[in-house]
């Protein structure tokens, strides 16, 4: 029984041997199907160098820290793209209290190539999912930019090779350079995207050309689904951390986003409002269903767009818009939850539901109108007060998740960052304590902290009393002023 | 496990000074040793541990001392608080068993009984002394086991005879202790197997039950001060248990709040936090208030230190009782009643869910308080046994089963029928649990043979 095994693996190995020389001649043959010559030409009529400062804060400490990288131009009026994964850093459950990281531009200058024009910059905001950034150019009476223009693409297929130019070190002349990388998959789920290897994080939205140099996207990372956890409603799973899968970001989806840029902080996803589970074939065969997957409800909040439409505590959601939701492990949760936020406030979405009764199984259907999903610890409204150093937020839907309070009659306002040696550490105050009073006011909002704050600072007091709640029990913390 | 035992060992400085009698230090010494030591007991209880999702019995070691010709001898409750059998070595070497009588995790004190009907020689009692008067700087003796290590003595000082800590340090078995009292320091060397041993003064009478120790530092332990084991010795003799009362209140010091509240220096006891669903919250108590006075008495916390003396105030009220409360909110008195409840047990009772992998326990108002739950329905997981069925269904130690196969549990009773009527019964059973804020479903697959393998 071995030898034959022996002798199958022997001819693998000559197999493989003789394929080796294949590889570097066929790779070479592509690469001299671009024509870089002319690519390059292309490329620098649209390609900025951009220089951004950003703030970055983790709680307790804050840095500036300063980018470069390239941009490019997508639209005459001067819509820039960049690799924004440096920015908006905001899952809600990672960006939680003293884990807290933000990311704000401080300033944007972008300079041609050639050296000889330099313009300002606003930042937009970036998409949570592709990780691309926006940003315009604003100092400018100039109105007729050079920019790229995406082509529909032919479908690509496993085997096609693309090319690209990415920026170099400052101390590097020339500016740019090229590279090549093959499809290596089609990516279907979670969602269609042609994988690209050959490539690496450096390279990330630079434009992605076939061999006709026609611009068919930006090379961007499959999108992690689980960002869109976001959406609140308990809809929460952790991100998995696998290495990140490179690949063509097309034409549509970059379209959809030029059209309509996401901006920092407004918030366009859509939100049911219950907690959920993946219907597993475990679960599915304690209540004798047979599916592909689905997702059980094991929370309505009240007044959500999931309540209002009826859904109820123990439902099996397991067709959306008809379609069957292949959900059966926690892993796959995410292609439910970014379904749900990308459908945006105020869709209408038709649920098929099944309820197990106590002898049948019922099934129905229920017509949702979807929510704004709540906003993310890092996006609420902030005040610093620069006497006590330090700053708070107002509390966010998924702060009463986690501290597992009432939303209903519970308030206050979160400290989210606090400067070490301040007077608010030395006098006590924590990341993540909720102030529910300051001296005699009670605080609701930061907008009160702010008032409350002001006025009391305003006679030059000796000290400030604060009453917060921590670790699920309140107390009165004194900070000194002096 | 090695439990964190602490110890009392003194090493300082004999010849110091002198009495005004005319016995040297040494002889001081050695007449208290011959008083305590022949009352020593070497502990070796076999306890029962559930946090790994099953029922574990561990042979530990502790000190412990006889306080009653009757054989009863104190210890901490974390050395016996969960012992299935106990086996004591007495100074003489001799070895006889013990019975468990009560505990009290507040304090973490507890009383065996030693069973003398084979022991072939007299035992000797302990002398229990009056902490209330020990100085900081006075020498003293630490008698136990150290490491196991039995019959040791070593010598020091009272470090500080008023140290305080917070009472949300846990035993264990999970139970918040320190509440009720303060802690005699002493520069002993501290190490696990000394926690139960008396803390011995130069008279020769116990003043505290070494219980604590600082891991990594040198010579930091503390004791119980022995009039606060009194107290628990005795209830647990008459009683069984002690008793407290309970009105779900949280203090804090009042030290540099004193004008915010507008009260003057050692007057009152600021009301920090008030437990949900509690007597305070039930009455006219708000967080903020600063109670001046308990039934007509003046009462006052100005530091920390003076926390666990009010908080016995309150305690030590039989449950049931109404007590007057006199509090200063915006400058104004209020006087009302409140009727206290028993505080009741920390944690429920231990349950090993054997055919599904995993332990419970009963769920207290306490562990409700403690970990945010809606109300005290339902079961608490401890442990999640590896590799078993509730592990491989996501069951984690810390959630709440409120649910069996869509059936609601009240309490670990209830519980362990439906264990019963459905073990060996049904091969999915699916659990409806809370964990945090969070709903979740658990099937537990209980058909999966064990895989079996050979080298075949």
């Amino acid at each position: 029984m071995v030898k034959p095994v022996r002798y199958y693996l022997l001819l693998s190995a000559l197999a493989i041997l003789l394929s080796l020389p294949v590889g570097p001649r066929t790779a070479a043959a592509i690469a001299q199907d671009f024509d870089f010559g002319r690519l390059e030409q292309e490329i620098e009529k649209y390609t900025l160098v951009m220089e951004m400062k950003i703030e970055l804060s983790f709680g307790m400490q804050s840095t500036e820290q300063e980018l470069r990288m390239m941009a490019t131009v997508v639209s005459e009026d001067g819509l820039v793209i960049f690799d924004g994964s440096m920015l908006e850093l905001s899952d809600p459950f990672s960006s939680f209290s003293s884990f807290s990281v933000k990311s704000t531009p401080t300033r944007l200058e972008f300079t041609t190539l050639d050296g000889e024009q330099t313009y300002e910059g606003e930042y937009i905001g970036t998409d949570r999912y592709t990780r691309i950034g926006f940003a315009r150019i604003v100092d400018t009476a100039d109105t007729d930019f050079d920019y790229v223009e995406f082509s529909e693409p032919d479908r690509l297929s496993v085997g096609d090779w693309v090319a690209l130019y990415f920026l170099l070190p400052e101390y590097v002349s020339p500016r740019l350079a090229a590279d090549i990388g093959m499809v290596s998959t089609m990516v279907e789920i979670p969602e269609e995207f042609p994988m690209i290897v050959g490539f690496g994080p450096h390279e990330m939205t630079s434009v992605l050309f076939d061999q006709n140099l026609r611009p068919l996207g930006v090379l961007g990372v499959l999108p992690d689904p689980s960002a869109s956890s976001a959406d609140g409603g308990g809809m929460h799973s952790m991100g998995n951390n696998d290495f990140p899968m490179l690949g063509l970001i097309g034409a549509d989806k970059i379209g959809e986003l030029i059209a309509d840029p996401p901006v920092k902080g407004q918030i366009v996803r859509g939100w049911l409002g219950i907690t959920l589970q993946a219907l597993t074939s475990d679960i599915q065969e304690f209540f004798g269903l047979e599916a592909d997957g689905g997702i059980i409800v094991n929370e309505v909040m009240s007044d959500s767009p999931a309540d209002k439409a009826g859904l109820k505590v123990g439902d099996l959601i397991v067709q959306v818009n008809g379609q069957p939701i292949e959900v059966d492990t926690e892993e796959k949760l995410p292609v439910f939850q970014r379904m749900i936020a990308e459908m945006g406030p105020d869709a209408p979405v038709e649920f098929t539901i099944v309820r197990p009764g106590e002898e049948a199984v019922d099934t129905t259907t229920v017509t949702a109108v979807l929510g704004k999903a709540p906003i993310a610890a890092t996006d609420a409204e902030e005040y610093e007060n620069d006497k006590l150093e330090f700053k708070v937020r107002d509390l966010v839907f998924t702060d009463y998740m986690l501290y597992n309070v009432d939303a209903e009659t519970f308030t206050g306002v979160v400290v989210s960052e606090l400067e070490p040696g301040g007077l608010a550490t030395i006098g006590g105050l924590r990341i993540g304590d909720v102030i529910q009073r300051i001296g005699p006011y009670e605080i609701s909002t930061v907008g009160d902290a702010e008032e409350a704050l002001e006025t009391l600072l305003a006679d030059d007091p000796t000290e400030i009393v604060f009453f917060i709640w921590r670790n699920n029990k309140t107390m009165f913390v004194n900070v000194k002023t002096e | 496990m090695k439990r964190i035992l602490l110890v009392i060992l003194a090493l300082a400085t004999f010849g110091a000074v002198g009495r005004a009698h005319s016995q040297t230090t040494q002889e001081l010494i050695y007449r208290a040793r011959d008083k305590v030591y022949p009352a020593l007991v070497h502990i070796q209880p076999v306890v029962k541990d559930y946090n790994t999702g099953e029922l574990k019995k561990q042979a530990v070691v502790g000190s412990g001392v006889i306080f009653h010709p009757d054989g009863y001898v104190v210890t901490n409750y974390h050395v016996a608080g969960k012992a299935a059998r106990i086996i004591c070595t007495l100074w003489d070497k001799e070895q006889v068993q013990a019975e468990y009588i009560g505990g009290d995790p507040p304090t973490d004190i507890a009383v065996i009984k030693l069973d003398l009907s084979n022991h072939p020689g007299e035992i000797a009692v302990a002398e229990f002394g009056n902490s209330a008067a020990v100085q900081t700087g006075e020498q003293v003796l630490a008698m136990g086991s150290p490491l196991s290590l039995s019959r040791s003595v070593s010598a020091g000082v009272v470090s500080t005879k008023d140290r305080y800590f917070s009472s949300d340090v846990r035993l264990p078995t999970g139970e918040r202790t320190g509440r009720y009292n303060l802690w005699i320091q002493t520069d002993a060397a501290i190490n696990p197997g000394n926690s139960g041993g008396p803390l011995v003064d130069l008279q020769g009478n116990v003043i505290g039950i070494n219980s604590r120790a600082t891991l990594f530092a040198n010579n930091i332990g503390f004791a119980i001060p022995i009039n606060i084991v009194k107290q628990v010795t005795d209830a647990i003799l008459t009683d069984g248990e002690v008793q407290r009362s309970w009105i779900g209140v949280h203090c804090q010091a009042l030290q540099e709040l004193e004008d915010f509240f507008g009260t003057g220096r050692n007057r009152g006891v600021l009301v920090s936090s008030i437990d949900p669903n509690s007597p305070a919250e039930e009455s006219f108590m708000k967080a903020g208030d600063i109670i001046l006075a308990i039934d007509d008495e003046p009462v006052s916390a100005r530091f920390l230190e003076e926390l666990p003396a009010f908080y016995n105030r309150i305690a030590s009220q039989p449950p049931g009782s109404d007590i007057r409360l006199t509090v200063l909110r915006d400058e104004e008195e209020y006087s009302f009643t409140v009727t206290t409840r028993e505080l009741g047990d920390l944690q429920g009772e231990d349950f090993e869910v054997t055919g599904w992998g995993f332990t419970v326990k009963g769920i207290t108002r306490q562990m409700q308080i403690d970990n945010q739950l809606r109300d005290s329905s339902g079961v608490f997981v401890t442990g999640v046994k590896r590799v078993g069925p509730a592990d491989v269904g996501g069951l984690r130690s810390g959630d709440v089963i409120s649910q069996v196969n869509k059936v609601p549990v009240t309490d670990l009773a209830d519980f362990i029928l439906r264990y019963n009527e459905l073990a060996d019964t049904q091969e999915k059973i699916l659990l409806t649990t809370r964990r945090g804020g969070a709903t979740r479903l658990v099937v537990l697959s209980l058909d999966t043979e064990e895989e079996v393998r050979t080298d075949g």
